[in-house]
Parts: C-alpha cells; structure tokens; sequence
C-alpha cells in the first residue's frame, strides 16, 4: 500500500513535470526546427499569454478554456507582426537573431512592468484535487497532462496531413530546394514563428493559473525551457520536445523529489551538459540516426 | 625588441593604427587621468563604476567579435569571483594580505567555472546557438540560488552570503596598508583597464589572435589548416570569463557589495548590449560604448527614469537591426572615410 502510494505519487509528478517542460519548450522548438533561431522572447511571449488570459478570464469574464485560445491567437498574432517587422532580417544570421530577441524581450518585460504595475489578480486553479495515500493530486494537473498529450498529436496531425505541414517539413530539409519547387518559404517562415509564438501563448495561459502573474514572470520558464530545447535538438519538432521533456522529467522528477526543485533545476542543467557531450545534435537527431539505420538495415 | 611589441600593440586588430590616433589616444588618456582632479569625489567615483565594466565588456569583444562565441552568461563569472573575494577577503579582516587573497581566488574560482563549462561546450563540438542558451542557463541559475542564500545557515566562516539583500560589508583592495579608496580607486581602475585593453591588442595581432579570428571567419577551415579550435576556443572562454572576473573584483571593491540581481537577466543583457552597440569586433568601440551607455544608463536612472531597461532594449534593437556592425565602428569609419585616409582599417 505504501509503495502503490510513493509510486503513484512518482508517476504523477513525473507526469507534471514533463508536461511543464513540454509546454514551456514546445513553442521554442518549433520555431527552432523550422528557422534554425533561438527566440529569447519566449519567456516573455509567455508571459503576454499570461496576461491576455488573466485579464480576459478576470476583467472581462470569458471562461477559463475560451480566454486560452484568445491568448492563443493574440500572441500569434503578435508573433506574425515580429517576424514580419524584425526577425526576418535575421534569417542565418543566428547570433544575431539571438541577440535581437533578447532586445524585444528586455522591452517586453519591462514595458509590461510600466503599463501593467509589478503584479496582477492571479487566477485561480480550476478544478479541485485528490488525495490517495498521503499524497495530493492536482485535477487541473492531469488536466495539463491531457493536454499535453492532445498537443503532440495535433502537431503530428498538422506536420503529417496539411498542406502547411507538408511545405514547412520541405523548408525544413531543404529551403532552396523547396523554395525553387514553388513552396512560398517566407510564407512559411511567418506561419512557423506565429505558430511557435501563438504555442508559447497558450503555453503561458495554460500555466498562468500555476504560477503569480507578474512582468518577470517569463523568467522562471527560460531555464526549464531552453534546457529541454538544447536536449531536444532541432531535427524533428515532435520527437525532440517529446523524448527531451520526458527524459528529463525522468532527471528531475527523483532528485527534486529527494533534495528540492533547486537541485532539481541544477541536475537538469548538469544532465543536459552530459547529454550534449554524447549527442551534439540532441535526442531527436539521435532517435532519427537510429531510425535511419534501422531502416536501411531492412531495405538490406 | 621594442619595435616587435610597439608592432603588436599598432597592429590591425583593432581600429586606429595611424599615429594621428595614437596622439588622440595618448591624450584622452591624459584627459581622463586629469578627470578626478576636476570634479568632486562623488563623480569620480561614478566615473570609476563605469571603468571598472570595462574589462567585461571587452572579454565580450574577444570572445563574440574575434572569436565568434556569444556567451549570455558572463556576468556568472563576474557574480562568481566577487562572491569569492568577499568570502576570502571578508574571513581575512585585519590581515592586509586578505584582499590579494581574494583577488586570487576569485580569478581562480571562474577560470575553473568557465573551465568546466567550456569543456564540455567546446569539446562536444555544439551547435552555435546552445553556447548562448547553456551559459544563460548557468547565470540564472546561479541567481536563484544565490537568492535563496538567506539567514544564518548560509555562512561560510564570518561572512554572510546573504539571499536576496546580497553580501555586504566586503573589503576595499588594500596593498600593504594603503587601501584604494575614491581617487585613488579611480585610477587602480584606469590602470588596469589600460592594461587589459592594450594586452587584448597584442594578444589580438600576435599569431595566436590570428587563428581566433579565423576561427571566427571559418572554423571548418581554420581546423583543415591543422589548428586545434576547441582548445583554442576553449582558452578564449576561459581567459573572457576571467576578464569578466576582474570586473566583478572591482566592482564588489568599489561598492562594498553585491547581490544575485548582478548575475541576473537583466544583468547579463548588458555586457551583450555594449559589445553589439558599439562593435564587437573593435575592443576600443565596445570600450567607448560602454562607458557612453553606462553613463547613460547610470543618468537616466539616477533621475528616478523607469524607462532605462526600454530605452536599453531599444537601443540594441535598432542597433542590430540598421547597424549591425556597431554604432562607434561606423562612426570610425565614417571620420575615416572624411580625413579620406586609411586611418581606420575596415574590419567586418
């Protein structure tokens, strides 16, 4: 009874922390596939998901799930208009990229501090939790989870069987390529960056009701997120946010448990360092060699 | 002899190789060991905080503009050797020695900090963009634990590390008996920015600054030619996050103290702002942009201005995306260009 208990309760905090890493990574390495940049606005272009459902849920009292897909398509919005107006310019350019995000992200930040005050009316968490065996379980948190696990399979959905799909995988492997074949790769380019955008939104909606809704706020996902993103790698979108967030919840799920969230964060880091000195490219360009080889294998 | 360093210390690596520069050189510097005599000791002393980020902004020039590695988290090493002097130094009151000691350790901290972290950065043979991502992860991590450093358990002999409110009390450098305090400090500071500028120039233009660079260029290249890059990567990283180390050395001596909010984000956004906005790939244009922004940022919120950070991030918006090369770069090239002499060798 008591180890059903501990491990139940294992499981589940596995589960929360790998949908937490999941959904704060998730908008980054599709803009990252796709474009080969790093957005350090995330963290702030989650924060704006925050807000757009804070003040829509409490201000204006739409229903939780309806003031998610608002934050969801604000902030893609948002990020259609960036792609167009500046990160364009810093296509294989990507330290450049990097340090032009960083700027939007300082005046984000910042700017939201002056117009929005230094805190905001959390929400409050949906749903109630249970308890079995000493240990409390979060409804909102499974809730997350499902989520979660609804998110991969739109994206597969969206990345296998539509035409946008189609043409951002083309892009992806091969731009000019794709580009001399008609595919419209600019295009493409401001649809991918809305998309990842409008993700870490909805990321950051979903996660408001979890965390204190304030301009910094951004901040307590860049580590999380940036981490599971060098483990990911870039090669393939779904793998790499998949196998990255659950390997590392994995890492941290027992360490946190053990010693505390912040040797739970340092043995991420410490894992991560680890990980890229076995595989430079990440888990997802690990998982595609396998499969290459396997593949050829058969064919033999 | 001297004609080989004199040719080391003109070379091209950086902007300015003519001798109408090196009189104006000599007499800025003039102007500026003449500065502290004019004003009161409270200007000074500003002018002193923004000396003393020199050697940071300039370890970012080496390392991003010449070598072509952008690390987000240099103010790590800057947070880590001033934590280390403060222990070291402030276990060692009375003792006159206690400041070199900390000076000593504090270097040595980083360089095994930044040795580690390179090692497995540089010999993993990553992605450009995981250096930025890992180095930021580093710095804020190092944040958050040191905010939570509150309360008495958290002391390392007679010194307290602090939490959010930070460590306080630190010592002034001392040498002997005497202790570098406001002019005096003033000009401890322009020495030693003297020296790291006009070393990083000879580095710069000697043979082993010319690999760094091809590296930068082509590093697929530069590897075929038969030069080790991750090695020389990896000693670029390690002697940045030691320049970054004398900054923060300086900084917890002038200031008496420091907080987690120094290796911060906003923190670590600064040292990367100077370099672009002034030219990365020129030390004296970062060195210039630094002391302008500083001084800048320094006015702004002095008057009570909540728009620094804004104004801040504008700048470095604007700067990448019309003046990609740096501001002070293309002002030199464009007094270059109206003297209508090589005075300024053009340098991507």
């Amino acid at each position: 009874m008591e180890t059903d208990a501990l491990a139940l309760s294992l499981t589940y905090q596995f589960g929360t922390n790998a949908a937490f890493l999941f959904l704060a990574a998730l908008g980054l390495i599709v803009i990252l596939g796709m474009m080969n940049i790093i957005n350090l606005a995330h963290g702030e272009l989650m924060m704006m998901g925050a807000y757009v459902a804070t003040i829509t849920h409490n201000q204006l009292g739409l229903p939780f799930p309806l003031a998610v897909i608002v934050s969801f398509f604000a902030v893609a919005f948002f990020g259609a208009i960036l792609e167009l107006l500046i990160v364009r310019r810093f296509y294989g350019r990507e330290l450049g990229a990097l340090v032009v995000t960083w700027g939007i992200s300082l005046i984000l930040g910042q700017g939201t501090l002056l117009v929005f005050g230094p805190f905001m009316e959390a929400i409050k968490i949906p749903g109630g939790s249970y308890s079995y065996g000493g240990f409390s379980y979060s409804e909102y948190w499974l809730i997350l989870i499902a989520i979660s696990i609804a998110l991969i399979a739109g994206l597969y959905w969206l990345y296998r069987y539509t035409n946008y799909g189609l043409q951002a995988r083309a892009t992806m492997q091969n731009a000019e390529m794709a580009k001399a074949l008609g595919v419209p790769t600019n295009h493409v380019y401001t649809l991918t960056f809305s998309l990842g955008a409008g993700l870490a939104g909805l990321s950051g909606a979903l996660l408001a009701p979890t965390s204190t809704i304030a301009p910094f706020m951004g901040q307590q996902f860049v580590a999380p997120a940036f981490i599971t993103v060098v483990v990911g790698g870039a090669a393939n979108v779904i793998s790499g946010a998949v196998g990255s967030s659950v390997l590392l919840s994995a890492i941290k799920t027992p360490i946190g448990m053990a010693y505390g969230a912040f040797l739970g964060t340092v043995a991420l880091l410490v894992a991560s360092l680890i990980i890229i000195r076995i595989m430079p490219d990440g888990i997802s360009a690990a998982i595609q060699k396998l499969m290459d080889r396997r593949r050829t294998r058969n064919t033999k | 002899m001297t004609s080989k360093i004199l040719h080391l210390i003109g070379g091209n690596a950086d902007i300015g190789t003519s001798k109408t520069f090196w009189i104006g050189f000599v007499i800025a510097v003039i102007l500026f060991a003449l500065y502290p005599t004019q004003v009161s000791e409270f200007r000074a002393s500003n002018a002193s905080y923004y000396l003393l980020n020199i050697p940071l902004a300039l370890g970012m020039a080496l390392l991003w503009g010449y070598c072509g590695v952008l690390s987000f988290g240099h103010v790590a090493y800057f947070g880590i050797a001033g934590y280390t002097y403060g222990i070291i130094a402030g276990n060692m009151a009375g003792n006159s020695l206690g400041s070199i000691a900390g000076v000593l350790g504090g270097l040595l901290a980083s360089a095994v900090v930044a040795g580690i972290f390179a090692y497995f950065v540089f010999y993993s043979r990553v992605r450009e963009w995981i250096i930025p991502i890992l180095t930021l992860v580093l710095t804020l991590l190092l944040e958050t634990f040191l905010g939570q450093t509150a309360g008495y358990q958290w002391r390392v002999g007679s010194v307290l590390l602090g939490g959010y409110n930070g460590m306080t009390g630190i010592p002034s450098f001392q040498i002997g008996s005497f202790v570098f305090m406001g002019n005096s400090f003033y000009y401890f500071c322009m020495v030693i920015v003297l020296a790291c500028y006009v070393g990083l120039r000879m580095l710069l233009n000697s043979k082993f600054g010319q690999v760094v660079t091809a590296i930068r260029e082509d590093p697929l290249r530069t590897e075929v030619f038969g030069y080790d890059i991750r090695a020389r990567q990896w000693l670029v990283f390690v002697l940045s996050a030691l320049l970054a180390a004398i900054s923060g050395l300086l900084y917890v001596q002038w200031g008496n103290y420091i907080t987690p909010s120094q290796v911060g984000l906003l923190s670590a956004a600064l040292p990367v702002i100077w370099a672009a906005v002034g030219g990365r790939t020129s030390l004296l244009a970062v060195l210039i942009a630094t002391i302008v922004l500083n001084w800048v940022t320094f006015t702004l919120s002095s008057q009570g201005n909540q728009y620094a950070m804004v104004i801040i991030g504008t700048a470095l918006v604007i700067t990448m995306v019309f003046f990609p090369r740096g501001i002070v770069i293309m002002i030199a090239e464009w007094i270059g260009k109206l003297t209508n002499r090589k005075n300024t060798t053009v340098i991507r």
